[in-house]
């Protein structure tokens, strides 16, 4: 599994120096990812974008012949993006779906087009096959493999391109005429989404101000400025406000394995208030948020929570003497349990969280799932 | 065939069944599926008398017929087949072996040190994965109810003790007071049903109520050779050759307790198979797949 692969890449006799070093464009990239300030102003698509592009240089710059090789590259030149910034998924979640990437192609180039591309485990094929997904032999050479995962990159792009788009496209299934909407701080993507549903219904938002950034207050003026009728209320006020909402729609910063959020700060509490009032609550969802591992995973590192200065929306910098009296605590994200969330809307279509596993098995190889492991 | 599976006390019943049906296709002179299967149902029914939880037999069992059924398909002569089916039944057993170390591995990233974990009852697999935790030096602290009314949690207290985890044996009634301050429930299943339920130990459904209650997580542990097509609603529903022994069967079952029950899917947060890590829902999936 993981475990063995990164084994070879730190122990293995062939290490040549050259053979291990960190690609010009990662390298690059990685530094801006460590910058404070470029981190504070990313976007998640971004991140996206930059993180392919710079592991298809590598595929096409860096010196491989096998796939075996390539695979211990894209770990070590994804182990230093990563490093670079351990809290953000997106960075992990592309290097996985690269991974799996070279591993079908592989295959799939190996024996001539003919096997299932499937790679996943199975009940039937723990009986059925002869051959094992953990092991096989990655290490003969395909000509043809080159080509043929750079073909499958630009086809993954442009399905990356497009997954914001698909979102959008299915606001009008979801947004009725008359109905009240909540959200919490803000998201490109929801605001685009409720945009495009304005364009043929009329209906109105409550936004939450989402402390401690108060982004509500972009999202609000955004809104209004498109003639979506709006309020703006404080977090405290969600609960008040839940019972005439008929829906609440939020963005996130990444999906669990078990359809369990990562998202802002306060989401939890939206969540539950909806909960209570029994509100349907739907995610917005681009696929490559989708990570593939369990929030445990992350509290073993502390990489799950991150945490802002006190003074960014919590204590006034004049009243920054108060933190040497107390201790305050500014995390950026909640984790919201799968039960509270009624559907996603990810660029595949609606789903209940409870099949975001079939996505997992699907998107990324089971011994790319916990690349720490 | 009781003396095998007698001999193999340290192995699941599962997969003593299914290493039983290998040696009877082993040494079955048999000349044609038809006549193979009939044997092998035979012999199914001869196990299923054996005094032991029925459960895992059963989708041991079911399991190993859909793989005859399956491999009989691919090929045609017989002798061929024949050859084929106990090259693959081997590398199947094999790779049921391996199943419960692939889960201890996967349910490392919910032992990572620190934790109160409540179980029940002995589990093979729950021990597994306490074990690994533990070799990789996580410190956690684990709850085991006595399980009435073998006294199994007693053998599994004595299991940890001896891995150096600190534990304390609790009793069945002392659930509902320990569950607050435990972090998560994890328990070992018999057997689980196409509904995502579990059929296990007596006392494991009052304990995902209990875990429900108190907004605990409840996980199971479950090799994929558990998974059975059968869809109880209720505990009523639940066969009585599974709720009791073959010398049980035999009295007045009003008078005697069952030794399993059946937990349903809404109890069960998250299922850590050899697989991965599935929701409830994903068992149904796992099984068309497996039958269809």
């Amino acid at each position: 599994m993981a475990t063995s692969d990164s084994q070879l890449n730190s122990s293995s006799p062939t290490n040549d120096e050259n053979d291990f070093k960190i690609n010009k464009s990662v390298a690059h990239f990685a530094k801006e990812l460590s910058n404070a300030s470029y981190r504070s102003h990313k976007s998640a698509s971004e991140v996206v974008f930059r993180t392919v592009a710079s592991l298809k240089d590598v595929i096409m710059n860096d010196q491989w012949t096998t796939a075996k090789e390539l695979i211990d590259l894209i770990h070590m030149n994804g182990d230093h993006l990563m490093e670079a910034d351990p809290s953000e998924t997106c960075t992990s979640n592309m290097i996985k779906r690269i991974l799996h990437i070279i591993r079908e192609e592989y295959i799939e180039d190996l024996e001539s087009k003919t096997v299932e591309k499937d790679t996943s485990n199975s009940l039937k094929k723990t009986m059925t096959s002869e051959r094992r997904t953990k092991d096989i032999d990655y290490s003969k050479i395909v000509p043809t493999l080159k080509t043929s995962i750079i073909d499958h990159i630009n086809e993954f792009v442009t399905e990356l391109e497009t997954c914001k788009e698909n979102i959008i496209q299915q606001a009008k299934q979801h947004l009725h005429a008359n109905e009240i909407i909540m959200t919490l701080g803000y998201s490109k993507l929801v605001e685009d989404f409720l945009k495009k549903a304005a364009e043929t219904r009329t209906f109105e938002v409550i936004v939450a101000a989402g402390v401690p950034l108060l982004e509500g207050h972009d999202m609000a003026s955004n809104l209004s400025k498109a003639n979506i009728q709006t309020t703006l209320i404080s977090d405290a006020a969600i609960f008040a406000m839940m019972s005439r909402v008929n829906k609440v729609i939020i963005g996130t910063n990444a999906v669990m394995a078990s359809g369990g959020l990562r998202a802002y700060t306060g989401s939890h509490t939206l969540a539950l208030a909806a909960n209570y009032y029994s509100i349907p609550v739907i995610v917005l969802v681009p696929l490559y948020k989708l990570c593939p591992m369990e929030k445990d995973a992350f509290e073993a590192n502390n990489y799950f929570h991150k945490v802002m200065a006190p003074t960014q929306g919590i204590v006034n910098p004049d009243d920054a003497s108060l933190a040497d009296r107390c201790t305050i605590i500014n995390p950026v994200f909640d984790y919201v349990p799968p039960e509270l969330v009624t559907l996603f809307i990810s660029d595949r279509g609606g789903n209940a969280p409870s099949y975001f596993y079939r996505y997992i098995s699907e998107l990324y190889h089971p011994a790319d799932h916990n690349l720490n492991l | 065939m009781k003396t095998i599976l007698e001999t193999e006390k340290e192995l699941s019943a599962g997969m003593a069944a299914i290493r039983v049906l290998l040696k009877v296709l082993e040494k079955s002179n048999s000349k044609t599926i038809q006549e193979l299967r009939e044997q092998l149902i035979d012999a199914i029914a001869i196990l299923r008398t054996c005094d032991c939880p029925i459960t895992a037999i059963n989708s041991g069992s079911e399991l190993f017929l859909r793989f005859i059924t399956l491999t009989a398909l691919d090929t045609q002569p017989f002798e061929e087949c024949k050859k084929i089916m106990l090259d693959r039944g081997n590398t199947f057993y094999e790779r049921l072996v391996e199943s419960r170390q692939i889960i201890a591995q996967k349910a490392s990233i919910y032992l990572y040190g620190g934790q109160t974990v409540l179980t029940h009852s002995r589990s093979r697999v729950v021990l597994a994965a306490m074990k690994r935790a533990a070799e990789k030096k996580c410190r956690f602290r684990v709850y085991i109810t006595q399980s009435s009314p073998d006294t199994s949690g007693a053998e599994m207290v004595q299991n940890l003790r001896d891995l150096g985890i600190p534990c304390t044996m609790i009793l069945d009634s002392a659930m509902g007071y320990i569950m607050e301050s435990v972090d998560f429930v994890m328990v070992g299943a018999e057997g689980v049903c196409q509904s995502g339920g579990i059929i296990n130990k007596i006392g494991t459904y009052q304990m995902a109520l209990c875990a429900k209650a108190l907004n605990k997580r409840f996980l199971v542990l479950a090799e994929t050779f558990k998974f059975t097509q059968t869809f109880p609603l209720n505990n009523r529903d639940l066969e009585p050759e599974y709720k009791f022994t073959h010398s049980m069967l035999q009295k007045d079952t009003a008078e005697q307790h069952p030794l399993v029950d059946y937990t349903p899917p809404e109890l069960i947060n998250l299922f850590i198979t050899d697989i991965g890590i599935l929701p409830p829902t994903a068992v149904a999936d796992e099984l068309l797949k497996l039958y269809l």
